[in-house]
Formats: structure tokens, C-alpha cells, sequence
């Protein structure tokens, strides 16, 4: 028993090496790469039993499953599109269920009075409500053509997800620095109501930039992946 | 018998993936395994290959996953959905239309094939 326990440390040592070395390679969502260590451990440790169970030693089993699964900066490449996908729509989903939180207090803030001025006093109030239409509206596409909905709509390819990630996140950014400036340079005093909306846009300015820097790493990531050929993966198994 | 290139299955592969998992749940590893085994060692694909088009397949919403615990030990399981089903009803169709026309071509037999 302790033989078997002495000779099972280091093939686990491997397996945990292999991991390490893939999570170091992923980007993306952290609960997406948890998911994904999960569940290429559990196939490791399976392929490393039905190895065992054609005769071979441990530390062979678990070198042959490794050899097998190919390396870690590989097969970190091939879920590289799945991660990117996963990220865009985490950020976007993110904006779609701010983007009212945030809105609402600006409306109330900004909105002409009297109340029944109609569209064009509204827009003259507030002139990025067209700005908040277009990310609506990308947004949903995105999220549609990444999602279920891909099914009958045209697959949005996951860089193409990132560009209309960053395309959101910038546009977003802009209305809500439009939306404090001109807060800025109104006479509205400074109340609950304002305190809120300013509060609620620098909050989502602050996170639009950290969006806009981690969309870039991943853009960059999903570029470099690009480089390497599907061959790759084969090769590296052998 | 000679392993398949991966590549030489793009537009194929989701529609293997939705029939390995036709009969039941299973998890990734065990479709790398029903492909080797149902293919005699031609549908012999990477790890890089099947995982990510799990993924994508369950984003589409053709399957679903859930962990689960078998033998103390935590895995994933894929299993199809109603969409998945019907998407994969829809694309033997094709299939069947597509390989006959195919070997009809490569093997100079008769289009549409009888049988």
C-alpha cells in the first residue's frame, strides 16, 4: 500500500504540472478555465486508468495520457475561441444589465421639463440616447449570434465577438463621460439623484477601461493562436 | 486503419459529437473514446478538437452539461438536447443525401443511390 502511495505521488505530480502549465497558457473567464481544468483532469485521469488497464505502469500510463491529451500551450490554443466567446458575452451580458441601473437615474436627472416635450426635447436633453440604442442593439445581436440563437443566425465569430466587445465597452464609455459632462456644465445642483447617476457612470467608466484593456489581451491571445496550424495539435500528441 | 485528420471533418464534426451522445450522457473523454472505438481507430481526434466543439455544440444549445460524481470522482456530462436531437435528425438527412451523391461520383455508381 505504501509502495503503491509512494508510486502514485509522482505521476499526480505530473498530472498537476500539466495542468499548472495549461491554466498558465488560458485567458478568458475564470469560471470558463476552472470548468475546463475540471474537465481535462477527469479525461486525464480516465485515460491514465484505461493506459493502466492495457498493462502499463503508472508513471507510463500517466506519460502516455499527457503525450496524448498534446501540450499545454496547444491545446490552451484550441480553446482559444471558446474562451474569447465566452469572455465577449460575459462582458456584454454585463452591459446589457447595467446599461438600465446606470440609465434610469440619468433619465431622471437629464430628462426635459416639462415631461411632455417629446422625442426631440428629449434627445436635445439627452443627445446619446442614440449612442445607448446602437450598443443595445449590438449587444443583443452579439449575444443572439454567439448564443442559442446561432443556430438559425450567422455565427459571429469569436474575434469578431471582441471587436463589437470593445466597440460596446468605447461607445459605452463615451456616453457615460458625455452624459457626466454635460451634468458638469448644467446648473442641476448636486443632490441624491445626480450623486447616484455620477456615482453609477464613473463606476462603469472605471470598469468600460479595465474591459477595454483585458478585450486587447484576449484579442492578442486569439491572434497568436491563429498562427499555429490544426497540425500542430496531431504532432504534438506523438 | 489510417487516422482521420481533423481537418479532414470540419463540417462534420458537430453532427459526430450529437450522435455519440444520441444514446445517453457522457462525459469528453468518453466521446474521444465512443468516436476511436465506433470508428475502428479512424475517428481518432485530439483533445484540442473535441472539447472546444463540446463547448460551442452546448453553447449553441444543441447539448447540455452537468457535473456529476461517479465513483468519488467529479465529471462533466454532455447529453443532448431536444434542439440537438432535431438538428441531428436534420443533418443525417443531409448526410445520407451528401455521401451518396459522393461515392456516386467517386465510386461511378448510379445518383440517387438505390438500395
Amino acid at each position: 500500500m505504501a509502495r503503491h502511495h509512494l508510486s502514485a505521488q509522482p505521476d499526480q505530480a505530473q498530472v498537476d504540472a500539466y495542468l499548472s502549465a495549461l491554466a498558465g497558457w488560458l485567458h478568458g473567464p475564470r469560471r470558463r478555465r476552472a470548468r475546463i481544468l475540471a474537465e481535462l483532469k477527469d479525461g486525464l485521469t480516465h485515460a491514465i486508468d484505461g493506459h493502466v488497464s492495457h498493462g502499463r505502469s503508472q508513471p507510463e500510463a500517466t506519460s502516455a495520457a499527457i503525450a496524448e491529451f498534446g501540450a499545454p500551450q496547444v491545446v490552451a490554443q484550441a480553446f482559444a475561441g471558446e474562451l474569447t466567446a465566452a469572455h465577449a458575452r460575459k462582458t456584454i451580458a454585463a452591459y446589457v444589465a447595467t446599461g438600465p441601473l446606470v440609465g434610469i437615474w440619468w433619465l431622471l436627472l437629464l430628462r426635459p421639463y416639462p415631461w411632455h416635450g417629446g422625442l426631440i426635447a428629449l434627445l436635445a436633453a439627452i443627445p446619446v440616447i442614440p449612442m445607448i440604442a446602437i450598443i443595445m442593439a449590438m449587444a443583443v445581436g452579439t449575444l443572439a449570434t454567439t448564443g442559442s440563437l446561432m443556430r438559425w443566425l450567422p455565427e459571429t465569430h469569436p474575434r469578431r465577438a471582441l471587436t463589437l466587445t470593445m466597440t460596446i465597452a468605447a461607445l459605452a464609455l463615451a456616453a457615460d463621460v458625455t452624459v457626466v459632462a454635460l451634468y458638469i456644465r448644467s446648473d442641476i445642483p448636486m443632490q441624491t439623484l445626480a450623486a447616484v447617476a455620477c456615482t453609477a457612470s464613473l463606476i462603469r467608466i472605471v470598469g468600460g477601461a479595465l474591459t477595454l484593456r483585458r478585450t486587447t489581451t484576449m484579442r492578442r491571445w486569439l491572434d497568436q493562436t491563429t498562427s499555429s496550424s490544426p497540425r500542430e495539435d496531431r504532432d504534438a500528441r506523438r | 486503419m489510417l487516422p482521420m485528420r481533423p481537418e479532414l471533418l470540419k463540417g462534420h464534426l458537430d453532427t459526430l459529437l450529437l450522435a455519440v451522445l444520441e444514446d445517453g450522457p457522457q462525459h469528453g473523454y468518453a466521446v474521444i473514446e465512443t468516436l476511436r472505438a465506433g470508428s475502428s481507430g479512424a475517428l481518432d481526434l485530439p483533445t484540442g478538437t473535441v472539447y472546444p466543439a463540446l463547448h460551442r455544440l452546448e453553447r449553441a444549445g444543441l447539448i447540455a452539461s452537468d457535473w456529476e460524481t461517479v465513483g468519488g470522482r467529479r465529471r462533466r456530462a454532455y447529453r443532448l438536447t431536444t434542439s440537438g436531437q432535431a438538428a441531428l435528425d436534420d443533418q443525417r438527412a443531409v448526410w445520407e443525401q451528401f455521401s451518396a451523391a459522393v461515392t456516386a461520383i467517386l465510386g461511378r455508381r448510379a445518383w440517387p443511390a438505390t438500395t
